[in-house]
């Protein structure tokens, strides 16, 4: 009860003419900086920091987090509509989302995007309200070891990725932990596959690789002439969802907010893994998962609500732990104590009129969110009726613009070629694409949380079986990768999946 | 169709390929330094640690001045990993035209250049020192409900059971893992290390989840925790007791006399232009002496101790002597 009156109060203080107009002007301007290629959440929140610092803290604070989850939804909207992700979480995005605009239904992608992510971040700002302090004490259940076993679960998925070729998959799933491998040894420092190269230290920007990959490799196969640009330019009708696709989007959506929240809540653990992680999960358990890959609505929707979901959820660290959980939360972090407001239990001691304030504000944000996006579809969608001749050359200065803009440097702009080139060389092979995405994500991840582990038990691989947490994920992930094998063994009249 | 759009998207490429081209060149061209900062033209601040640790912090809170004092804006970018090694690498390989600086941490800074094997780029002579901020002091933690109540407590049953309790660095030869080889040679205690490469935050979130018995940090890192009941320091490892852990005796008053810490200041990569070095000194002397940021610093346990770029220097230099000598502690307890 004390929790809802103060989460009135919050609102009350929310409410002010003046901090709705900050939290309108944040989500506006995240959402252009979203869209603008290679400027990313953290970069675009940090951009903008200094705009607010004018402003008192409550206000600064709505601004930054309407910000923060404007620019993660105008990410969305290139990767649907141009096939370049603007950030790297909706990286995974652009794989459905764009072969819906090719099939005209690119209004009907970016409004299932918008809603999802209103979906995914209201019900994680409503863990936030509910149940702060005991979720963030969750997340700390998550040590190493236990981080190590939800790698596994996430390597797993490879197998729902596979397509046809379990051994095609695994070729692109072990490529990319190759590329992931590039840069200097996280633990011991010394360079590794970097053939001397300076540039190569920090490893191969994720970003640049999959605009490559995906965008730039399906590019150049239209050059081949075995497939033509196909884009249509969307009609009136189009634009919303049909009533099909709305009940095919729920499943997907509840799916990712689930897996967005609990990724959300673990320390460390970025977007990118969660949106990828439920594109896997509907490849494994959408009942349309053989349409994935082709224009499936399950593949926007899933991915963008476990984004948003994600990015409210790993507000929660941040207010009960004082620990930012993810670069932008703590470029987020670091405009509270310029503010003069240390985040942490100590937040809604000393300051709780903010605290609460802010909370209202993320509710406030997220429909704002969804309110000056929907109508703003039209207009994106319109991109697309420019002619393709001109729209597949600006697709290009895009695709160039947004590996630049990463770092600003002209060295992506050839990994992002370099890796089209290899992504037109695996499609000639028919090696699916998806598998090396997952691996080149998780990889770093993996590596760090097994030597972590290691450390911890000096040695013993017993640390990942003997806690039980870890035990249960890492059975998971075994039960995941076997299972199709049980299925091989069942007599092929009552095999219900034509193609495994 | 096909032919316009391939001709098309060539001719794009073509355009944009020149375009940045021209873009690196105009950026190499203003490197002598009259007219430094170009109004428009980001300054970018390496920080070699993830964000939400103390140098990140402290970055981050000075940037809002440097900004001020420079007229143009100041990014701060992070480069974590291998204990700053990826970090500093990207800052001494920039170009020494004042458009990028970084914060430098020692020992990571000091010590990195010094083990060949971790193939460092850098030594000591391819940063120039900019000013000095604080120094911060390594401090020993354990869990609330540990039945270690004093450091002594602690060091005598690490010294009958070594390597029975983990405790936590923030990588490879870092202060913590510095601190720890100090212990280990002057007491015999010995823990068994666990390198949290990402930094000190993700060091944090593990003690706090209890997967490390220990926590080996800095003042700074522990002040909050310390509020929360969350931790329960037993030494500070200085001569003086530090301002922000008033009730936490030193390991001098525990009878050990050992002391360790890291320091903090802001680089750039050497070979700046004079008047640039200049300009850059000045912004950031007066960006650290701020009384506000000096507060917020006090705030989160920081003792702001300011050295000019040429007393920053002298200082790292002796830094260099001293850490070479304990080197081989490092490499020999991993």
């Amino acid at each position: 009860m004390d929790t809802l009156n103060e989460l009135m109060g919050g609102f009350a203080a929310a409410m002010t003419w003046q901090n709705l107009l900050f939290a309108f002007l944040g989500c506006l301007l995240g959402t252009i900086i979203g869209v603008l290629p290679g400027i990313g959440p953290v970069a675009g929140v940090a951009l903008l920091i200094p705009l607010t610092l004018n402003l008192d803290a409550t206000g600064a604070i709505i601004m930054l987090c309407a910000i923060f989850y404007g620019t993660a939804y105008g990410g969305t909207i290139t990767s649907v509509l141009l096939n370049t992700p603007g950030e790297a979480a909706s990286a995974i995005t652009t794989i459905d989302g764009y072969a819906m605009t090719k099939l005209g239904k690119a209004g009907a992608a970016l409004t299932i995007a918008a809603v999802g992510s209103f979906v995914g971040g209201t019900v994680a700002t409503l863990g936030l309200v509910m149940a702060a302090k005991p979720l963030g004490e969750l997340g700390l259940l998550v040590g190493p070891p236990e981080f190590f076993a939800l790698m596994v679960v996430g390597i797993s998925l490879l197998v729902a990725l596979a397509g046809k070729s379990m051994v095609k998959a695994v070729i692109s799933g072990a490529l990319g932990l190759l590329i992931a491998m590039v840069g200097i040894d996280p633990v011991a420092g010394a360079p590794r596959f970097t053939f001397g190269m300076d540039r190569l230290l920090d490893g191969v920007s994720f970003v640049a690789v999959i605009v490559g990959v995906f965008g730039l490799s399906e590019l150049l196969s239209y050059r081949k002439g075995t497939t033509t640009p196909n884009v249509h330019a969307p009609n009136l009708r189009s634009l919303l969802p049909t009533g099909r696709e709305w009940r095919r989007s729920a499943p997907a959506m509840a799916r990712g907010t689930g897996i967005g929240f609990g990724l959300g809540l673990i320390p460390g653990m970025t977007g990118s893994v969660s949106s990828l992680l439920a594109y896997g999960a509907e490849k494994k358990f959408s009942r349309h998962r053989n349409e994935l890959g082709k224009g499936a609505i399950e593949g926007v929707a899933g991915p963008e609500t476990a984004n948003n979901s994600h990015a409210n959820a790993a507000l929660i660290p941040l207010f009960t732990l004082g620990i930012p959980a993810s670069p932008t939360i703590a470029v987020l972090m670091g405009a509270f104590l310029q503010q003069g407001l240390t985040p942490g239990p100590t937040l809604f001691t000393e300051h709780s009129e903010i605290a609460w304030a802010i909370i209202a504000s993320l509710f406030i944000g997220n429909l704002l969110l969804l309110v000056l996006n929907v109508p703003l579809v039209g207009l994106w969608t319109s991109i697309l009726r420019v002619p393709t001749t001109i729209l597949t050359a600006l697709i290009l200065l895009f695709m160039v613009i947004g590996a630049y803009t990463i770092n600003f440097s002209v060295f992506d702009v050839f990994v992002m070629i370099g890796f089209g080139l290899l992504g037109l060389a695996l499609r000639h092979l028919d090696i699916p694409l998806a598998p090396m995405v997952l691996t080149l994500v998780l990889g770093p991840l993996m590596e760090r949380s097994l030597r972590e582990s290691l450390e911890i038990s000096q040695g013993d691989f017993g640390i990942f079986t003997s806690r039980p947490i870890s035990a249960v994920l890492i059975g998971l992930g075994l039960l995941i990768i076997f299972s199709p094998l049980l299925k091989l063994r069942k007599p092929k009249a009552l095999n219900e999946d034509p193609e495994t | 169709m096909n032919t316009r759009s391939r001709i098309a998207a060539a001719l794009a490429a073509a355009s944009l390929i020149a375009l940045t081209g021209c873009g690196a060149n105009a950026g190499a061209t203003n490197a002598a330094g009259g007219d430094f900062p170009k109004k428009g033209k980001t300054i970018d601040l390496v920080v070699a640690f993830s964000s939400g640790g103390a140098v990140d912090t402290a970055a981050r809170l000075i940037q809002p001045i440097l900004e001020k004092e420079l007229g143009t804006n100041v990014e701060v970018i992070n480069k974590p990993g291998a204990g700053g090694q990826i970090g500093y690498t990207q800052l001494t390989g920039a170009a020494p035209d004042g458009y990028t600086i970084g914060a430098t941490g020692s020992p990571s800074v000091v010590v990195s250049p010094l083990d060949p094997s971790r193939g460092a780029k850098y030594t000591r002579d391819s940063f120039q020192p900019l000013g000095r901020q604080v120094i911060d002091p390594t401090v020993i933690a354990v869990q609330p409900d540990s039945p270690y109540q004093t450091l002594k407590d602690l060091l005598d049953a690490a010294k009958a059971n070594p390597k029975s309790m983990t405790a936590s660095t923030t990588g490879l030869q870092t202060g913590e893992h510095f601190a720890m080889a100090q212990i280990q040679e002057s007491t015999g205690s010995e823990f068994a290390p666990v390198h949290f490469s990402e930094g000190a935050s993700q060091a944090t979130t593990a003690f706090l989840g209890k997967h490390v018995d220990i926590l080996v940090a800095n003042v700074s890192d522990v002040v909050d925790l310390t509020k929360q009941g969350k931790a329960r320091v037993l030494g500070v490892m200085t001569s003086e007791r530090a301002p922000a852990l008033p009730d936490v005796p030193t390991f001098k008053e525990s009878g050990y006399d050992l002391e360790a810490g890291t320091t903090r200041g802001y680089s750039a990569p050497a070979g700046l232009p004079d008047e640039v070095a200049k300009k850059l000194e000045a912004a950031i002397q007066k960006a650290i002496e701020d009384p506000a940021v000096v507060q917020k610093m006090q705030d989160l346990g920081l003792q702001t101790s300011y050295l000019s770029g040429e007393d920053y220097k002298q200082y790292w230099a002796g830094q260099e002597e001293d850490f070479k000598k304990v080197l081989p502690l490092v490499q020999k307890t991993d």
